[in-house]
């Protein structure tokens, strides 16, 4: 399909009108793309089924956008994934995420075609990027959104996003200023089916970056950090170990959880008493009383000198063999099975 | 060098219950803290402040008149000076006007050599006042910041990117955005704490004080709603271990309780 | 009528609420069980200008007064009695006695360290035959030239053993008695003659140094005379009047968490099919808590601007310390109560500040005495003198 007219026609009529009329003449939806090894990121068929969902709604075109070098070749898969077209930034200048280069070059795209609303995926690059870019185009911004929809009685875009420690969701719309910009919390939007036979137009632009170079000089790409550890009164999550895990095996165990969840380490009273945890780590009666978002008790029966530490949290998950254990008449999720064996398995679900 | 930070007040969220049945929010308790991202923003300026000679740390914050408050604490926490902007014309503030207000205190201020936010709000989440701040001076952003440090006219801040961490440079002017668990605040000296509301003085801009246009304070963004997620039931699980172990991650996640 | 704490003092209590939380928590079971002070926190609360809070800042103390110290009391009193105990004495008796009748000398040479933490200070007043009947004290201050020499032992003098500054009551004329035959010195622990004797092995607030101080032959320069010549006995009593209201301060903070812990737990324990939080007799412990603690919340802060505006507080402070630690006593009680066996266990808080507890109706002034002090200030407008 060829869509060279399209720029013509906008070109023309943004001869005839003010640019900043608003509303008028912003069309279709953006989804400004990453990739990384080849391959588009999850995030941004994410953002593609979610572009392409609300597209048909309001009867609109899906345009795809590419930064970085030697990503032509993917424009093919978005159009897979849902997209009409796809503008290219194909540069060696993009190769490395240069966040006034970035922003420049969907800027000029967006100033040349206007859209209604772009959509990016809240990633680092993302939650860098898109604040930059809506202040450059001098528009609204709904960030982390985890729900987006049409009102197709205004022709808004709806944002939902979480604040309050996702206790509460807030939902915004942005009446006036275009495009409308959202930034999709990873994990929250469904995947949408390749369809390869789908066709589309895949133009890669011409760059206008003369003389400008990034800020950022990208260093070293696989550095370390430590981080301060986090007192166990602080912590949001806890995994939380009991005699059942039984020996220093099984205790490493719970660590590798803690770790793959990014939580804290403690334990049971039966716990200190192996010498798996420090006085510190105690949960409960003889310990401390905490108020995490997640606590994960392995292979402990959780009585009331234990279940006092922790009456507070917020999510409770236990892992038990036996059902009837108190712990698992007071969790959110009880969990009937060996820990011992429950645990790498979830290691190896999450990934 | 001048550091700049900007400082926002937020109702403790120690005082308020959420009632997911009710769908309600509950303010037992109102009193006012500074959010902790600005609090690490804080703390990562003063050890910048430690680590080089001669630099200063002002806090800003734009907010209503009990952001005073806020602005003390940050003196009594060991920023050189602090200035309040406030007045009714931003009372309907999204953060594209905070941007807007921000950014001019930080201009009449003589702009900075660098500015310090937390990556995001503790109370909103938005994590758009750096970036924004950055594009609407001109300065060199870095995002997401875990360790920090300045030379030579040079920022170096290591972020995670990719699955690690990265080691980044960046020219000053720039505008960094701190990880609020890599800069635990200090505790604020006694003395300071008295001096921060006896002796010290904490200015109040105001909107013809920066220099604004009324009209350019229209929030972008409108609000719609609130809502509330679905009450915690509790479910039970049993089964071979790896089925069940599938079935407690995609609940979790689900649940929003895991990334 | 405001009776919100000015804004300075609020943020001063989440300042310190967090250090006590993160620094003086961890360490309250663990310091009790090896029976030794705790040197690491008040090196921390040192930096922070806390082991000098109601001195002026110029004195370099916080600037607080006795409203910002009987803060800090209340909050290290609700997590741990022993550092209370420490940094109390520290504080409320020894620093004080120089802040309320130093020479500016003096309060330069040793105030300014012991409000910067620099170094620790001790109370010298009690001896093995002189508790209540303080003037029955018997260690001598003899003149020699240029300097007093001191001989005596002191007992169960709180931080004996770590203290650099020591405030000791010598008598310096046997004919005297107690109006102007004591004086009050300055002494430094690194003088020769300086000693400890044995160290006490309390019941409770073992977290602290309860020690023998022996003095022979001690010199101190006549520069160290605190106070007026001969008017020790008033230096004295001028402390100990301060240090009751922040006592009961500390005695506030333990009958709160007495009171924390127990809501906690009985909402937590369920005994005949509901938690015990529904059971009236938990209620009406609770309720008469509650009322113990706030009525001494008021007294405590009362007395405290009392002493910040220079108002008599004599009496008040009396009845902070002597309703203060029997409030702190019926609390701790009540809480030992309704956590039925679980208090009794030393795998729990109760236990510990149950021991605690005990020693404060008895140190700086028993309420006998402090019921004593009361009774002769009330009859005191009449010209009725009652000795104390």
């Amino acid at each position: 399909m060829d869509f060279s007219f399209f720029g013509d026609e906008l070109e023309e009529e943004a001869g005839k009108k003010t640019i900043e009329e608003v509303g008028e003449g912003y069309r279709n939806i953006w989804v400004v793309g990453q990739t990384a090894h080849d391959a588009l990121l999850p995030v941004t068929l994410e953002a593609m089924g979610q572009a392409r969902g609300m597209a048909d709604q309001i009867g609109v075109y899906v345009y795809g956008v590419l930064l970085g070098e030697g990503v032509e070749a993917l424009g093919e898969t978005m159009i897979a994934y849902g997209a009409d077209r796809v503008l290219v930034a194909d540069d060696p200048a993009l190769a490395e995420y240069q966040p006034e280069l970035y922003v420049k070059v969907v800027a000029d795209l967006v100033g040349q075609y206007r859209p209604e609303i772009l959509l990016l995926s809240a990633t680092e690059l993302g939650n860098d990027l898109a604040p930059r870019l809506a202040q450059r185009l001098n528009t609204g911004l709904m960030s982390h959104c985890t729900r987006l929809s049409i009102d197709m009685s205004e022709r808004l875009l709806v944002g939902t996003f979480r604040v309050l420690g996702g206790e509460v969701f807030h939902t915004v719309v942005c009446p006036e200023a275009r495009p409308q910009i959202a930034t999709l919390q990873p994990g929250y939007f469904r995947v949408p089916y390749e369809d390869s036979n789908r066709s589309g137009d895949v133009k890669r632009v011409e760059l206008n970056l003369a003389g400008q170079a990034g800020r950022l000089a990208w260093i070293d790409m696989g550095t370390t950090v430590e981080l301060p550890p986090v007192p166990l009164r602080k912590a949001r999550i806890v995994v939380s170990a009991g005699r059942g895990m039984g020996d220093a095996d099984g205790f490493a165990l719970v660590q590798k959880l803690a770790e793959a969840l990014g939580g804290v380490v403690a334990g049971s009273r039966g716990a200190f008493d192996e010498g798996w945890i420090g006085e510190g780590q105690i949960v409960g009666v003889g310990g401390q009383l905490i108020t995490p978002d997640l606590y994960v008790a392995c292979g402990l029966s959780g009585d009331i000198y234990h279940y006092f530490g922790l009456q507070d949290a917020k999510f409770i998950v236990a892992i038990n063999p036996d059902e009837n254990a108190p712990i698992m008449k007071v969790a959110h999720m009880a969990v009937v099975g060996d820990a011992r064996q429950v645990i790498p398995a979830m290691l190896d679900a999450l990934g | 060098m001048k550091i700049i930070v900007p400082v926002k007040q937020i109702l403790d969220p120690k005082g308020i219950t959420v009632r997911r049945d009710k769908e309600r929010i509950f303010i037992n308790r109102e009193e006012y803290i500074v959010d902790l991202g600005s609090k690490a923003a804080i703390e990562a300026a003063l050890r910048l402040k430690e680590s080089v000679a001669d630099a200063e740390v002002i806090a800003l914050s734009m907010g209503k008149p009990q952001a005073d408050d806020a602005l003390r604490e940050a003196l009594a926490i060991g920023c050189d000076a602090a200035y309040l902007l406030s007045d009714k014309a931003f009372k309907e503030a999204d953060i594209t006007v905070t941007v807007h207000i921000l950014a001019a205190a930080i201009k009449k201020l003589g702009g900075a050599d660098l500015i310090v936010a937390g990556r995001e709000s503790s109370d909103t989440g938005a994590g758009q006042i750096g970036p924004r701040l950055a594009e609407a001076l001109d300065y060199a952003q870095v995002t997401d910041v875990y360790a920090l440090a300045v030379a030579d006219g040079m920022l170096q801040a290591t972020r995670p990117w990719a699955h690690s961490y990265a080691a980044v440079k960046a020219p000053l002017p720039a505008v960094v955005t701190v990880a609020l668990e890599a800069f635990p605040p200090r505790y604020a000296h006694g003395a300071r704490i008295m001096s921060a509301y006896r002796d010290w003085n904490v200015p109040v801009w105001t909107c013809a004080d920066l220099g604004l246009d009324e009209a350019a304070l229209a929030p972008l963004l409108s609000f719609r709603g609130e809502s509330f997620p679905p009450p915690i039931e509790a479910e039970k699980f049993r089964g071979d271990p790896a089925s069940v172990a599938q079935e407690v991650v995609m609940a979790l996640r689900l649940q929003k309780v895991i990334g | 009528m405001d009776f919100t704490f000015p804004k300075e003092y609020q943020l001063f209590r989440r300042m310190v609420r967090e250090f006590v939380e993160n620094e003086v928590r961890p360490l309250a079971k663990v310091i009790d069980r090896e029976h030794r002070v705790p040197h690491e926190t008040v090196k921390k609360a040192a930096k922070l200008g806390l082991m000098g809070v109601p001195f002026p800042q110029k004195y370099g103390g916080m600037g607080g007064g006795e409203i910002g110290y009987c803060i800090l009391a209340e909050e290290l009193g609700r997590v741990c009695s022993s550092t209370a105990t420490v940094i109390g004495a520290h504080i409320g008796i020894a620093a004080m006695a120089i802040h309320l009748d130093g020479t500016e000398e003096q309060k330069q040479k040793y105030l300014v360290p012991l409000a910067q933490g620099k170094a620790i200070g001790a109370f010298g007043l009690t001896e093995a035959q002189a508790g209540s009947d303080a003037a029955a004290i018997k260690t001598t201050a003899v003149r020699d030239g240029d300097q007093f020499v001191l001989n005596g032992a002191k007992v169960f003098i709180t931080n004996g053993d770590i203290a650099d500054t020591i405030i000791v009551m010598a008598v310096t004329d046997p004919t005297l008695g107690a109006y102007g035959g004591i004086t009050a010195f300055i002494a430094e622990t690194d003088s020769p003659g300086f000693s400890i004797g044995s160290l006490e092995n309390k019941m409770g607030i073992r977290g602290s140094s309860t020690a023998e101080c022996v003095f022979q032959d001690v010199r101190v320069p006549k520069e160290n005379v605190l106070g007026q010549f001969g008017a020790g006995f008033l230096t004295f009593m001028k402390s100990l009047d301060i240090g009751r209201a922040s006592l009961g301060a500390a005695c506030l903070g333990g009958a709160q968490a007495a009171l924390e812990s127990s809501i906690n737990w009985a909402r937590a324990r369920e005994q005949f099919g509901a938690p015990i939080a529904t059971k009236q007799s938990v209620h009406f412990m609770l309720s008469e808590m509650f009322v113990d603690i706030e009525a001494l919340r008021s007294l405590v802060y009362r007395t405290a601007w009392l002493i910040d505006t220079h108002q008599p507080h004599v009496m008040e402070a009396a009845a902070c310390k002597l309703f203060g630690s029997e409030t702190a006593h019926r609390c701790i009680n009540k809480a030992l109560q309704i956590h039925g066996a679980l208090g009794y266990s030393r795998d729990y808080s109760i236990e510990l500040g149950w021991r605690d507890q005990r020693i404060s109706e008895i140190y700086e002034g028993t309420n006998e005495i402090q019921r004593v002090v009361i009774a002769a200030n009330l009859f005191r407008p009449y010209g009725l003198r009652i000795p104390t």
